[in-house]
C-alpha cells in the first residue's frame, strides 16, 4: 500500500498541486474579480432592483431575444451578470455575456479581465481543450482518492504520529510535515476529493443512465424537475414588472433570489424562472419557481428531488462552498492551503528519501526534483504574474484579458526552464526568492497604479482591497521564508535514532 | 508492472462502470422517483468501487488473480448487461 501511495502521489502530484492551489484561490473567485476591476465601486441593490434594471436594459437592446440568463448580485459579486441568446446570433458580439450595474442596469465599463474565473477554470480544465482537461483533472482526482485511502491504510500509527513533528531532520521532517498536513485536514481532503469527482459526475459516470432511460435526456429532466420548454407563440406581449415576481418568489422559496431565466421575453408565452440563492442552503441545486412572463401567473415550483439527486447537490455545494459565510470560507481557504501543503510535502519527501549522500542522483530523481521546483516554486510565481499583469497592462488595451493569462503561463514556463541553468539547491532559492518578490510586489504595484491600495483602503473601510493586499504580502513573506530555508545547508538524517524499536514505516 | 497499472487504471474503470450500470439496471425501481434513485446512487458510489478495485489491483501479489477478477469481472458484467438490455 505504501508503494501504491507513493507512486499515485508522485505521478499525479505535480498536477494535483496546481489544482489545489488554484482551487483554493477559487474560494475567493468573486473577490479576486473585484480586485482585478478596481474601477467598479460596489453599489448594492436588492435582488428585485437588480433584476428590474437588468430587464430594462435587456428589453432595450434585445427585445426579440430567445433567452436571458440573469445572475443577480449578492454581497460578494457586485455586478449583475447577464447572458443573452439573441434570435439571430450576432457574429460581431464577443459571446453574449456581460456585466451590468445593479442599480442603473447600464453595462459596466471596467478593464477587460477574466478575474478569478481564470484560476477557477484552470482548477478543473487545466487550460486544456475540452474534454481533455476535465478528463485529466478527473484522473488526477481518482489518483488523489487512491492516495488518501492508501495513505490512511499505510499510516498505522496515525494518531500517535499526529503529534510528531521533528524539525531539521531532513527526510524525517518532510515525512512529519506530510503526515501533519494530511492528517490534520483529512476529513476535508477526503471530502474535497470525492465531491470534486461528483461535480463532473455526468461526464465521468453517465452510463447507468443509459441502462434505465431509453432517452437519456429524460433522466435529467425528471431528476431536476425542469418545466418543459414552451415554444414562442408569436404574439407580442410585454413582460410584466419583475419586482413583484421576485418578491413572490422569495416568499415562496424562503430566501433571496439569485438567478432569473427569462424564456421568449416579449412573447405571450414568455416564462420567468427564479432560483433561490445559494446562501439559502448547502445543496448547490436550489429550488426554482416559474411564472408566466406576460401575466405574472405562478406556474410551478420545482419539486422535492430524489435523495440521490439531493445528495449529489449537497456534495456539489460542499465542494464549491458557495453556501459558506465569511468565517467558514476562510476556514475552507486554510484547509485548501493545508491540502496544497500535503501534496507539496509529499513530492518533497519522495525526492528527499531517494537522495543518497555521495551518490550521483539517478535520472528519475533529477527529473522529479526539477518538476518539483517548476510546480511548487514557479507556478505560484506565475499566479502572481497574472495579478501583476492586471495592474500593469493599461486598462483600455485591447485583448488585455488574454494578455493577463499569457503573463501567467509565460512566467511559469520561462522560470521552469531557467531553473535548469542552476544546480537544484540554488534553483529552489532563486525561484522561491522570485516568488516572494512577485507576491510582495502586488500591493506595491497596486499603490502605484490605482487609488485603492492598502492605506486608503484601510481608511475607507474598503475591506476587500485591504485584505487582498495584506494577503499578497503574507504570501510573499511566506515565500521569502521558504527561500531562506532552502538556502540553509542540507539537514542530516541521523543514522541511529534514540528509539531503535521504532517501526520503520515510510 | 505496466500491465498492473493498466489493469488498475483502465480495467478498474471498466469494472466500476459495469458494476454501476448493473446496479442501476437491477435495483428495484417501481416508479419514476425510484428509477432516479436506482440510477443516481450507483453513479455516486462508483468512484469508491473504482478506488477500491484499483488499489487492490496494485496491492495483491498474484497478477493472474488480479487480471482475472478485474478484466474477467468487467467482461462478465458487460455480457450480463447486454443480455438484460435497457430497463423497460
Amino acid at each position: 500500500m505504501a508503494w501504491a501511495h507513493g507512486w499515485l502521489g508522485l505521478i499525479a502530484g505535480w498536477i494535483l498541486f496546481t489544482m489545489f492551489l488554484t482551487g483554493t484561490s477559487a474560494y475567493f473567485r468573486p473577490e479576486i474579480t473585484q480586485w482585478m476591476q478596481p474601477e467598479i465601486r460596489a453599489q448594492s441593490a436588492t435582488p428585485a432592483q437588480a433584476a428590474a434594471s437588468a430587464i430594462r436594459h435587456l428589453s432595450r437592446i434585445g427585445p426579440d431575444d430567445l433567452q436571458w440568463y440573469i445572475y443577480l448580485p449578492d454581497e460578494r459579486t457586485i455586478a449583475t451578470r447577464v447572458f443573452r441568446i439573441p434570435a439571430k446570433p450576432d457574429p460581431r458580439a464577443r459571446g453574449g455575456e456581460f456585466d451590468l450595474d445593479p442599480v442603473s442596469g447600464a453595462p459596466l465599463i471596467a478593464r477587460e479581465t477574466r478575474g478569478g474565473e481564470h484560476f477557477y477554470r484552470f482548477h478543473f480544465q487545466l487550460q486544456l481543450p475540452h474534454p481533455w482537461g476535465r478528463w485529466l483533472a478527473g484522473l488526477c482526482a481518482m489518483a488523489m482518492l487512491g492516495a488518501i485511502i492508501s495513505g490512511v491504510i499505510t499510516h498505522k500509527r496515525i494518531f500517535a504520529d499526529f503529534f510528531t513533528l521533528r524539525w531539521n531532520k531532513g527526510q524525517r521532517s518532510w515525512l512529519d510535515a506530510h503526515n501533519v498536513s494530511a492528517v490534520f485536514g483529512l476529513p476535508y481532503h477526503a471530502m474535497i476529493t470525492y465531491t470534486g469527482l461528483i461535480t463532473l459526475i455526468t461526464m465521468y459516470m453517465p452510463w447507468p443512465v443509459v441502462m434505465n432511460y431509453p432517452k437519456p435526456a429524460q433522466f435529467l429532466q425528471t431528476a431536476y424537475g425542469t418545466p418543459e420548454d414552451v415554444p414562442a407563440s408569436g404574439l407580442r406581449r410585454p413582460l410584466v414588472a419583475i419586482a413583484p415576481l421576485i418578491a413572490d418568489a422569495e416568499r415562496r422559496l424562503g430566501g433571496p433570489a439569485t438567478r432569473v431565466i427569462v424564456q421568449n421575453p416579449g412573447d405571450a408565452a414568455a416564462r420567468v424562472s427564479i432560483a433561490l440563492a445559494k446562501r439559502g442552503a448547502i445543496s448547490a441545486r436550489t429550488p426554482t419557481v416559474t411564472y408566466e412572463g406576460a401575466t405574472g401567473r405562478f406556474v410551478s415550483r420545482s419539486g422535492d428531488p430524489a435523495s440521490a439527486i439531493e445528495t449529489a447537490g449537497v456534495m456539489l455545494g460542499l465542494h464549491v462552498a458557495q453556501y459558506a459565510g465569511i468565517a467558514l470560507r476562510w476556514a475552507y481557504f486554510v484547509l485548501g492551503l493545508t491540502g496544497t501543503a500535503m501534496v507539496g510535502t509529499g513530492l518533497l519527501l519522495w525526492t528527499a528519501k531517494r537522495r543518497k549522500p555521495g551518490a550521483a542522483p539517478f535520472f528519475g530523481l533529477r527529473l522529479a526534483e526539477r518538476l518539483n521546483i517548476a510546480v511548487i516554486a514557479a507556478f505560484p510565481t506565475g499566479m502572481a504574474a497574472y495579478l501583476l499583469a492586471n495592474r500593469l497592462i493599461p486598462a483600455d488595451m485591447a485583448a488585455r484579458a488574454d494578455m493577463e493569462v499569457s503573463a501567467m503561463f509565460w512566467t511559469w514556463g520561462l522560470l521552469a526552464l531557467a531553473q535548469l541553468g542552476l544546480p537544484a539547491r540554488r534553483a529552489w532559492t532563486m525561484v522561491f526568492g522570485l516568488a516572494a518578490a512577485a507576491w510582495a510586489a502586488i500591493p506595491l504595484v497596486n499603490a502605484l497604479t490605482t487609488t485603492r491600495w492598502l492605506i486608503p483602503a484601510l481608511l475607507d473601510g474598503d475591506h476587500l482591497f485591504a485584505a487582498f493586499d495584506l494577503a499578497c504580502l503574507a504570501i510573499g513573506i511566506g515565500f521569502a521564508v521558504a527561500a531562506r530555508v532552502s538556502a540553509r545547508p542540507a539537514a542530516r538524517t541521523p543514522r541511529r535514532t534514540r528509539h531503535p524499536l521504532e517501526p520503520a514505516h515510510a | 508492472m505496466a500491465w498492473r497499472w493498466i489493469t488498475a487504471a483502465i480495467g478498474g474503470y471498466g469494472f466500476a462502470v459495469a458494476a454501476a450500470m448493473l446496479a442501476a439496471r437491477t435495483l428495484p425501481a417501481a416508479g419514476p422517483l425510484a428509477r432516479i434513485e436506482a440510477t443516481g446512487w450507483p453513479m455516486i458510489l462508483s468512484f469508491l468501487v473504482y478506488a477500491g478495485i484499483g488499489l487492490w489491483s496494485l496491492h495483491d501479489v498474484r497478477l493472474g488473480r488480479v487480471g482475472a477478477v478485474v478484466w474477467g469481472g468487467a467482461l462478465a458484467m458487460a455480457v450480463l448487461l447486454k443480455l438484460l438490455g435497457v430497463r423497460p
